[in-house]
């Protein structure tokens, strides 16, 4: 993708970022339908996976299979949190805290592997603790007899609109940091990274260094979308908090969308959003039939939605009709 | 304190001692990879400003040499030592912040993204050393300033072979490792090479260069190296290396 | 709680005969791994998936397990080779991340499916026989331990048997091998590949059986044996048969020994495979005989 031409349309589409963000601000204020909320609410959820998941792999290279690790830690940090006195507030930037210093933990041994090995290394980690939050229960009483799940204390009063505003934030929070990202020096040298690593190593990257960055904000972020999705559920057990989900949202996203370009998540959460709750009352065949959309979409357009609308020129006419825009704004 | 002074005065004229004669130090370094000795106990030093060429039958080890002074292998034994600074064991990248820059025997580049960026990379990252340098002034050395705002990956090998170069001059390196920079050039683009690395050399930079093509090679350098089956063999200027029996006996048997 | 030299022994044994199914299971992968270069992550679900079959052949026919292989084995043959042909040799014209990313859909509905047709809920193969053992001198064996080692080691050779003095063998090997050259050779790579997928399937669904009559078993109980398998192939070094049995036993020994030294617990049986392949993969993952 080439950063360099988005820079014209800067300040026109920040504007419209800008206006399309108060809109969905307002919803809650304005009367829109409670499952709309609900709806919405998911979708913000899934983005900042989406966005998050594309900066790995789409911009560093990182095919990181444990983004399940980084929303259960999240989720239960929070939860067994507000069982000592933790407001869900603190526990939910506590939780992706506890995320982010996963990733940093795992790291070190994690990005001495390389390729597939990365990939494998990355699965065993929601596995483990998986199993290891079977087992281990820190605070409150047994649950059948072993660990298990937590519910989530404190948060009956809080209303689903307040829900919907935290969500949003941090889906524009993920879609600002990618942003910032791509046209700061870390985005050249992540692509730098995905393309040629031996490359860029001699270029004088440090990739290690940059690999870390990229690892670090995703799993915050990521932490973040968990711990507000339990915030809302509310309650945790291993097999949901370290579920596959976790993976397969965000990759469906990514490959329906397209990745490796802003719009692709977006486009790709958005569907996968409406997927999920299109398919919801039929339990297991939901997971069946978004298993073959994704065997579908992966063999017959690789490239997703948003490099497909590429190939095709969609986007030489909104460009144009930005930049005719622009030209007008500057004359006034 | 006077022992201080006296150490000082040692390593200061140690340093100058070295900068008069060598930049770039190699001291018995030894490579081997599961049995296969790739490089055995070779010596040699690159003075600054000069031309050095790297010779050597097929499976000689150049490239492997290159690769060991870039920090992507670390040697078994031996010492390298740039600038006076000991960096056997630095990585690659730090060894690119202190002024070593290198290209691949077979284009590397930033595929996804544009000509210039690919310079950008090593610009932002690389050059640690203060000066910031005209990108366009090296794309216009190498010929690819109206590719500018190509894509890499849409490039032709010959163009990504120069990519190459104006990537490793980004950086603003003090020493260029070259690895067959005109492999696959026609009769009629030889000269252009030729006249770009006598501009690098202009520069002030210091260059090991590794070339097949024996026109580029003859003309280019001050004094050629040459190394067979991992060990140096002969070392001396390109009349006089033309002429040895060993270069000879290596090549043709 | 006291560990003694003969209590170690029936841990030891057991890790040892234990290390034949893991040997099964992991010979699918390792050889898709070695033909294609291609993890299919979706193995274990495919061997449950064989362990879900065998257990609906008995339930339906009354036969043993191993019967059910007689039908099991040349559909899951079929059913592999039309997978790789229609599915995953298209992805391979993309990119190898497509791939992985196809047979990670794959294995998506595989474990839908299992769910839908078989509920969530744990099961297992029951036969007169499972729960069997014999006394070796202090030591107690349970017959289907022994028999996934008699299990392990049969699928192990035959499988090199049939690389080594098959034409179809051979064309695999040259083909995992050397492609380019095995091409000119005449040999066509995309059926070599559906071939070799398709003989991972007729594996999977032994060890489905051999699993099957183990452990209980749910829809999402692949996941470990993927993990594992990996794990097995990976230690003993990739490419190497002798290599993959000694990491079957390894896998075997570390639950074994891990269930014994920790009294039972549950959690070190299950965490103790996953630790071993993160350190292996961290710090040598050329394996124990890899250079």
């Amino acid at each position: 993708m080439v950063v360099r031409d988005k820079m014209k349309l800067l300040r026109l589409t920040t504007l419209v970022s800008v206006a399309v963000l108060v809109v969905l601000a307002l919803f809650p204020l304005i009367g829109i339908p409670l499952s709309w909320l609900n709806y919405l609410f998911s979708f913000f959820i899934y983005l900042a996976l989406a966005n998050m998941w594309n900066l790995l792999a789409g911009y560093t290279g990182l095919i990181c299979l444990c983004p399940a690790a980084f929303v259960g830690l999240a989720g239960y940090t929070m939860a067994i949190g507000t069982h000592v006195g933790v407001p869900f507030q603190v526990g939910l930037i506590a939780g992706a805290a506890v995320a982010a210093l996963f990733a940093l933990i795992i790291s070190y041994p994690v990005f001495r592997m390389k390729g597939i090995y990365f990939a494998i290394g990355t699965l065993v980690l929601p596995e483990a603790l998986k199993a290891w939050f079977n087992f281990w229960r820190p605070v409150g009483n047994e649950y059948q007899g072993m660990g298990a799940g937590y519910s989530v204390v404190g948060v009956a009063g809080i209303t689903l609109g307040e829900k919907y505003w935290l969500a949003l934030a941090i889906a524009a929070a993920s879609i600002f940091v990618v942003h910032i990202i791509l046209r700061a020096r870390l985005g050249l040298g992540l692509t730098a990274i995905r393309d040629n690593e031996n490359t860029a190593a001699s270029s004088g990257v440090n990739i290690f260094r940059l690999k870390l960055s990229s690892f670090l904000i995703a799993a915050f972020i990521m932490g973040l979308a968990g711990a507000a999705y339990y915030i809302h559920v509310p309650s945790i057990q291993p097999k949901g908090g370290f579920n596959i989900s976790w993976l397969l949202l965000p990759l469906m996203a990514t490959v329906i969308g397209g990745e490796g370009s802003e719009e692709g998540p977006i486009i790709g959460a958005a569907i996968v959003t409406f997927l999920r709750f299109l398919l919801a009352d039929y339990g297991a065949w939901s997971l069946f039939i978004q298993g073959i959309i994704l065997v579908v979409v992966v063999v017959v357009m690789p490239q997703g939605i948003a490099g497909l609308l590429r190939r095709v020129g969609a986007y030489r006419f909104p460009q144009k009709l930005f930049q005719a825009a622009e030209g007008k704004i500057h004359k006034t | 304190m006077v022992v201080k002074v006296l150490c000082d005065t040692i390593q200061r004229s140690k340093k100058v001692t070295m900068s008069e004669t060598a930049v770039l130090s190699i001291d018995g370094v030894s490579k081997s990879f599961g049995g296969i000795h790739a490089i055995q106990n070779i010596t040699f030093g690159v003075r600054a400003g000069e031309v050095l060429g790297l010779m050597g039958p097929n499976g000689a080890g150049k490239t492997t040499l290159l690769n060991l002074i870039a920090g992507v292998y670390r040697p078994d034994s031996g010492r390298i030592l740039f600038e006076g600074r000991d960096i056997t064991r630095y990585p690659p990248h730090k060894i690119c912040h202190l002024g070593i820059a290198r290209t691949y025997q077979i284009p590397q580049p930033f595929t996804s993204l544009l000509v210039q960026d690919n310079l950008m990379v090593a610009a932002k990252y690389g050059n640690k050393r203060g000066d910031t340098l005209e990108l366009d002034e090296i794309l216009d050395l190498v010929d690819l300033l109206k590719q500018k705002d190509t894509i890499a990956g849409d490039l032709a090998t010959v163009s990504l072979k120069r990519l190459e170069l104006a990537r490793a001059l980004a950086s603003n390196p003090t020493l260029i490792l070259l690895d067959e920079v005109a492999a696959g050039s026609t009769e009629a683009e030889l000269p252009r090479i030729l006249d770009i690395t006598k501009q690098v050399r202009k520069m002030g930079k210091t260059i090991i260069l590794v070339e097949h093509v024996m026109k580029v090679m003859v003309e280019a350098v001050d004094r050629i190296i040459v190394i067979d089956k991992g060990e140096k063999i002969a070392e001396g200027t390109p009349g006089e290396v033309m002429e040895d029996e060993k270069v000879l006996a290596a090549y043709f048997g | 709680m006291e560990v003694s030299l003969v209590g170690l022994a029936s841990p030891i044994i057991r890790g040892i005969l234990l290390g034949g199914l893991y040997v099964v299971i992991a010979l699918g992968l390792s050889l898709i791994f070695g033909v294609m270069k291609l993890i299919n992550v979706a193995h274990g679900d495919l061997v449950i998936l064989g362990s879900y079959f065998a257990w609906a052949i008995m339930g339906w026919l009354g036969i043993d397990p191993f019967l059910s292989l007689v039908v099991g084995v040349p559909l899951f043959f079929i059913l592999g080779f039309f997978v790789q042909k229609f599915i995953i040799n298209r992805t391979f014209r993309i990119s190898l991340d497509a791939a992985l990313i196809a047979c990670f859909g794959i294995s998506i509905i595989v474990q839908s499916i299992c769910q839908i047709v078989w509920t969530p809920f744990n099961r297992s193969l029951t036969t007169s026989y499972q729960l069997q053992t014999f006394a070796v001198g202090p030591v107690i064996i349970s017959l289907r331990y022994l028999l996934n080692f008699i299990g392990g080691l049969t699928v192990m050779i035959a499988l090199r048997e049939f690389l080594r003095r098959t034409y179809l063998g051979k064309a695999i090997s040259a083909a995992s091998q050397n492609e380019p050259v095995a091409e000119r050779m005449g040999i066509n790579p995309n059926r070599t590949y559906s071939f070799a997928f398709a003989i991972a399937m007729a594996c999977a669904a032994v060890a489905g059986v051999l699993q099957g009559l183990t452990f209980y078993f749910s829809p999402t109980s692949g996941s470990p044996f993927l993990i594992i398998s990996f794990g097995v192939i990976i230690i003993g070094g990739l490419g190497s048969m002798a290599g993959t049995f000694i990491g079957g036993m390894i896998f075997g020994l570390t639950q074994t020994l891990g269930a014994y030294l920790s009294g039972g617990s549950m959690m070190v049986q299950m965490i103790a495979p996953y630790l071993l392949v993160f350190v292996v993969l961290a710090v040598r993952p050329q394996g124990i005989f890899g250079r």
